[in-house]
């Protein structure tokens, strides 16, 4: 019985330890103009690594949804520049959303 | 007086070795993590920063002819793009004369790192009747993600320090450590000279302002030593830039007959 608290310690120990390494990554997403009435984002994490396949959103102010899409392979998203004030959502999960606001981005 | 005889000497000695080394080339912007796509103003400077000193016209021989730089540009997500067309002539003024120096306007385009290079004409020190070339590297930051400040620049810098502590993100009291290489190769016992940026950059000028008084002469610039493996550390007391020359490191060499010094030089900015 002792060695099975061992055992389920040890483990929730490792969980811990693994869940730490999950969460002490940071997201990240930056965006700039392309100048030709397009906008690309790029997203990663602070370890390095990749963000392919990240949900992407752009809403306009009233957080209508303008396009939708997902990081490609290179961690970039290409979309058309909106008319009006928009911002774009970068969603990597609960924790790991980062929002740029459409004014922030120059080329 | 045996005492003060000794004390002269030393003082001497301070005196006249302090012009003759200290020469740090820089590659020099006000911010070095970014955070986010901009354009950036760089000078290429080649001085004596802890004293706003003397500032050296860079390339100049020994005829006193300016030879243009030989090698300008970074290493962005693996790839490279050369800058070179992009330097601009510039006069920087010291605290006490003025030197032929570069900038120019770069447009960072993405996140990541940035790593800048640069290799200049040899120098004529006429102080020490030899030629210094410092290989010089700064590495800058977009929006946080790091991808190149680890990897060497390799051609066409042939000496260089390697980081091996993200170069953008030290904190006033951590250290940075870094490896001097040679053609690939580390280079053991290596002597390394380091300087702190000690007056503010102003337009093409060095503001007159110290940051912090210097207690000790011997404490410009510092001296370290590699160890076998060509690895230092050094740890800041001061937030702001500091430079890192790993004198000779390219081993004996000559240019125009006479003795060449290949520095590696690096630059890292320290916050608080």
């Amino acid at each position: 019985m002792k060695r099975f608290f061992t055992c389920l310690f040890g483990i929730l120990a490792v969980m811990l330890f693994l869940t730490t390494i999950a969460f002490a990554h940071t997201p990240l997403c930056s965006c700039y103009d392309n100048g030709d009435e397009t906008i690309t984002c790029e997203g990663g994490f602070s370890d390095g690594s990749s963000a392919s396949g990240v949900e992407m959103t752009v809403q306009d102010k009233s957080g209508k949804v303008l396009t939708k899409g997902k990081m490609n392979e290179d961690s970039e998203f290409t979309f058309k520049k909106p008319d009006g004030p928009y911002k774009v959502i970068f969603d990597a999960g609960p924790g790991h959303v980062v929002e740029v606001n459409g004014e922030d981005i120059t080329e | 007086m045996k005492r003060f005889v000794l004390l002269l000497s030393l003082m001497l000695a301070f005196t006249l070795s302090v012009p003759a080394y200290a020469h740090f080339q820089t590659i020099y912007t006000p911010e070095s993590a970014l955070s986010k796509s901009k354009k950036i103003d760089i000078k290429l400077i080649f001085t004596h920063p802890f004293k706003a000193g003397h500032t050296m016209d860079i390339g100049k021989d020994e005829k006193g002819n300016i030879h243009p730089p030989i090698a300008f540009g970074f290493v962005h997500k693996g790839k490279r793009k050369d800058l070179l067309k992009q330097l601009k002539p510039i006069t920087f003024v010291s605290l006490t004369n003025e030197g032929r120096a570069y900038n120019a306007n770069v447009r960072l385009r993405g996140m990541g790192d940035y790593n800048f290079y640069f290799v200049p004409a040899p120098y004529y020190e006429g102080a020490e009747d030899i030629y210094i070339q410092q290989c010089t590297k700064a590495i800058f930051n977009v929006a946080g993600a790091p991808t190149d400040w680890d990897t060497p620049v390799g051609d066409p810098l042939p000496v260089e320090i390697v980081p091996l502590d993200k170069p953008y993100s030290i904190w006033k009291g951590m250290s940075f450590r870094g490896v001097v290489i040679c053609g690939g190769k580390p280079v053991p016992d290596a002597e390394i000279e380091v300087t702190y940026l000690n007056h503010n950059v102003k337009g093409n000028a060095f503001a007159k302002e110290e940051n912090m008084p210097i207690p000790q002469p011997d404490l410009v610039p510092l001296g370290i030593k590699a160890n076998k493996n060509g690895e230092f550390s050094f740890t800041f007391p001061k937030a702001g830039w500091w430079g890192f020359c790993a004198l000779g490191a390219g081993g004996d060499l000559k240019y125009n007959g006479k003795e060449l010094s290949q520095d590696a030089v690096i630059w890292v900015q320290v916050i608080e």
